[in-house]
């Protein structure tokens, strides 16, 4: 397959130059090493070229040239994905950062159009101001692109109450391999009309299509939040009080566990002290004041019935500040453990919660490496930091520790990623989890995308496509 | 050669080689990263990540050039020190530390400009002695361009009003008997040379309060030297600075800072640049004003006239946000009565990399949402980075001080 793609000749980057000003063409060494990776520890692959489009019909020509050309392409947002979205046949990194405007606002229908490179947070601020908000908080935010949410579906600490990008896209404008422009959606919450293509767009990682307008349904900016942390004797009863509260309906906002291992770090971390326990939860409510201080109040009776050592409420938001600053120290603490580490990202049934942390530890014990679990556990969320300190000999360890607990999870029935995506690090997954839809797959991939150009050896291999 | 070069590379980056290799690409220092807003950002290479996955893909020999290649060097003079990225990068990555080390391998800086650099703190000395002449000269067109040429000062920028130094005004005075205890007090230039009549009222106040104020033999602090990667030359300064007042301190002495790049030197980047026991004396007993201050008012010394009650803006420099004061600052402003509105924006100077003719107008565009922000409010605007306040005055034409300065308008020293 080494020849299958052409490579790019002194006349394409011309083609580009001449379509899109030499301003937005680059072949420099060092531009393209930066557009080599993205937060995945893996390999380079340098690309050949990265261009920057302005605009829809700006990257329907890109797309219709590489298509002709067969150039491989590889729409990239942030760069911050975890999971080796990187141009591994090289060709064109085609970067949607300048596309970053808000087209439009509709704020009585609660739904704003953008373009793909505006990133998470700049959107919010915008939307503040309407007393909006697009909800999934991927812990990215900061930097990450709306194009880059919608093709990997990501999504935070909060997808328990608000779910995950995918319940908020409405419409896209999606440039084809080809250069053939489709719009899939509406502008309603609700439609009935056929297959769901919209739906498939999401999470497809670059492999269907290049989304140019994406349209999202916003939500109200809750009036009030409560926060409370509670410890627990034992990881058991931490679980099954995240069961019990989903299972009373009680609508929260975010259900977070993290476990002895973690607590250990983060306070030498922090520098604070946690109470001796075997696991935290953190728990917050959001809506109208009586109702998130209500919902609260059925929490922590929730946490006494099932024995918390202690439980804090914030009162105040500096008091909510450092009870989540705990939790979000969890990543910065085993970061400082060593600088072999690797996260997962599997999802299971909650009912599966405890049997999946006893896994991670017996899994880290098998093959010799530190294993700590926290996790969105309002839906079944896990990220193991399987770590190996600073030593080199043990990674492949932690590879293997990983892999178990992902064929684990899905044979259990869940899932291999709850909200990074598949890219190179999970590839070798897809077939056991999707089974005979795999093929179904495959043949759409090749429909959509003939020649294989866009993001060629992501979630597939280019093999299985074009043979 | 390249090879050479790794080897002198990890030789002179130490203990920071593990940095590069921490580095997880998440892409957090960029959405704090000041130069991550210039226009031309939108390219990966340009950024504070960028130059990152650059140095790993050097280390991986994947990047097959020189570090003191031009184009690189460009690159790395985009980080400008500002350390807002160590805030938030979660394996803690010493970015700035870095990029330092790597700044040393430029090749392109003018052997002028390298001594003037080295220099500058005796040269700001030299033209403070005769400051009626060099206001004079560096004011006047030919001036501006001599500087342009020489020092590679943007012509467009307005050089700040030479004063005789307030080291030599302290120095000169009768000193006072003390009851509260001796403070040494390390000006760094911009104060000694250019704000002069603020380094005057904190002594003044201090003083009242029954300290005596010294000002022992020093150099500036050399942070400068840091962000242009002249580490050997930022070593040496940093050796005869904390010598001096090691001297002051076995004296009896605190050493007293007004400037947060001072107290940020003797804090943090002394210690860890020297790695001595003396520095580490240093930074222990090295107090800024507003600690001081907050100090008094906690323990009851000072108070304030709080009426009227005035809305000012609190503008975030870099480098007290990096140093850790901004919460003493709030305190004692909002303990004196004024209501803050907060604006956590760069103004785009980075020290002199927005003064030098290659980066000043994108310097500006850096600062321009601060610059039309504060134009909007038009309140007056406290700013604790003495760099700062000459960019914001010369952008926005707003009335900009020092906290103390509006701590000073209320200050009442009890019995």
């Amino acid at each position: 397959m080494a020849n299958y793609f052409n490579k790019i000749s002194g006349m394409d980057v011309e083609f580009f130059e001449k379509l899109l000003g030499s301003g937005n063409v680059s072949t420099s060494e060092e531009e393209l090493i930066a557009n080599s990776v993205d937060a995945y520890p893996g390999e380079f692959y340098k690309p050949e070229t990265v261009v920057w489009p302005e605009s829809s019909e700006q990257v329907a020509e890109i797309l219709r040239y590489a298509y002709e050309r067969r150039i491989p392409v590889y729409p990239r947002g942030g760069g911050t994905g975890l999971t080796g979205v990187a141009p591994i046949y090289g060709g064109i990194v085609l970067s949607l950062v300048k596309m970053n405007r808000i087209i439009e606002i509709y704020e009585e229908d609660m739904q704003v159009k953008v373009q793909p490179g505006i990133i998470y947070d700049k959107l919010n601020k915008e939307l503040e101001k309407y007393g909006l908000f697009f909800p999934p908080d991927p812990s990215s935010g900061s930097w990450c692109t709306i194009g880059g949410m919608v093709a990997s579906n990501s999504s935070g600490l909060k997808a328990v109450k608000y779910g995950t990008t995918r319940e908020y896209v409405l419409g896209l404008k999606v440039v084809l391999s080809d250069g053939r422009v489709v719009t899939v959606g509406s502008r309603t919450f609700k439609y009935s009309t056929g297959f769901d293509i919209l739906k498939m767009m999401i999470g497809s990682q670059g492999t269907l299509g290049v989304f140019t307008e994406i349209t999202l349904r916003l939500r109200n900016l809750p009036e009030s939040l409560q926060t409370a942390v509670a410890f627990f004797p034992s990881v058991e009863s931490a679980v099954k009080t995240v069961y019990q509260i989903v299972r009373r309906g009680l609508d929260v906002a975010a259900i977070e566990f993290m476990d002895e291992k973690m607590m250990k770090a983060v306070a030498e971390y922090k520098k604070i002290h946690l109470p001796e326990s075997k696991a935290l939860l953190l728990v917050e409510t959001h809506g109208t004041k009586i109702a998130a201080t209500e919902m609260m109040e059925k929490c922590v009776s929730v946490f006494e019935e099932n024995r918390a050592v202690e439980v804090r409420v914030a009162r105040d938001a500096e008091e909510r500040e450092v009870l989540w600053a705990a939790r979000k120290g969890a990543y910065p603490a085993t970061l400082r453990l060593g600088r072999y580490m690797i996260i997962s990202d599997v999802v299971v049934p909650i009912s599966k919660l405890h049997e999946a942390v006893q896994k991670a530890y017996e899994l880290g014990m098998k093959h010799g490496v530190h294993s700590s679990v926290i996790g969105h556990f309002g839906d079944g969320n896990l990220h193991v930091h399987w770590s190996a300190g600073n030593d080199k000999e043990k990674v492949e360890y932690l590879h293997r520790a990983n892999d178990e607990l992902t064929r684990w999870a899905i044979n259990v029935g869940g899932a291999l990623s709850g909200e990074h995506g598949i890219g190179t690090e999970k590839k070798k997954f897809v077939k056991q989890q999707f089974r005979e839809a795999y093929d179904l797959m495959l043949k759409i991939k090749r429909m959509i995308d003939p020649k294989c150009i866009l993001s060629p050896g992501i979630i597939f291999d280019l093999e299985e496509v074009v043979s | 050669m390249i090879m050479r070069e790794k080897v002198k590379l990890e030789k002179k980056l130490g203990e920071y080689l593990e940095d590069v290799w921490k580095c997880i690409r998440c892409g957090f220092c960029n959405s704090v990263c000041p130069t991550s807003t210039i226009s031309r950002a939108f390219m990966a290479s340009l950024t504070s990540r960028g130059r990152l996955i650059l140095l790993q893909a050097y280390f991986s020999n994947i990047l097959d050039k020189s570090l003191s290649d031009e184009k690189i060097q460009e690159l790395m003079e985009y980080c400008f020190g500002c350390r807002r990225c160590m805030e938030v990068c979660p394996p803690g990555v010493r970015i700035p530390n870095l990029i330092w080390r790597v700044k040393q391998f430029n090749r392109e800086r003018s052997y002028l400009r390298r001594t003037i650099l080295i220099r500058y703190g005796s040269m700001l000395k030299l033209l403070s002695s005769v400051s009626s002449l060099s206001n004079l000269l560096l004011h006047s067109y030919i001036g501006k361009l001599l500087l342009e040429v020489v020092a590679e000062i943007s012509r467009d920028v307005d050089f700040p009003t030479f004063y005789t130094s307030l080291e030599k005004w302290i120095n000169k005075r009768e000193k006072r008997q003390s009851h509260r205890g001796k403070l040494a007090y390390f000006i760094d230039v911009f104060t000694n040379y250019h704000e002069v009549d603020l380094g005057k009222k904190i002594v003044g106040l201090v003083e009242n309060l029954g300290y005596v104020v010294v000002a022992p033999s020093q150099r500036e602090a050399g942070t400068l030297l840091l962000e242009e990667g002249l580490i050997d030359e930022a070593y040496r300064i940093a050796k005869e600075n904390t010598e001096n007042l090691y001297s002051a301190i076995q004296d009896g002495a605190r050493v007293l800072t007004s400037s947060p790049a001072a107290y940020l030197a003797l804090k943090k980047d002394y210690p860890e640049l020297l790695g001595d026991s003396k520095s580490r004396i240093v930074s222990e007993n090295t107090i800024d004003i507003i600690e001081l201050l907050l100090k008094e008012y906690e323990e009851d010394a000072i108070d304030f006239d709080k009426n009227p009650e005035a809305q000012i803006v609190y503008h975030h420099s870099c480098f007290t946000k990096a140093s850790g004061l901004t919460k003493d600052i709030r305190r004692l402003l909002t303990s004196a009565g004024y209501t803050l509105k907060e604006i956590d924006r760069c103004c785009g100077i980075g020290g002199v990399w927005g003064m030098n003719k290659k980066h000043h107008s994108e310097s500006i565009e850096i600062g321009l949402n601060l610059f039309n922000e504060l134009k909007r409010m038009k309140l007056p605007v406290a700013s604790q980075s003495e760099t700062c306040r000459f960019q914001i005055r010369n952008n926005s034409s707003v009335e900009v001080r020092h906290p103390f300065s509006f701590i000073m308008d209320r200050v009442k020293i009890k019995n």
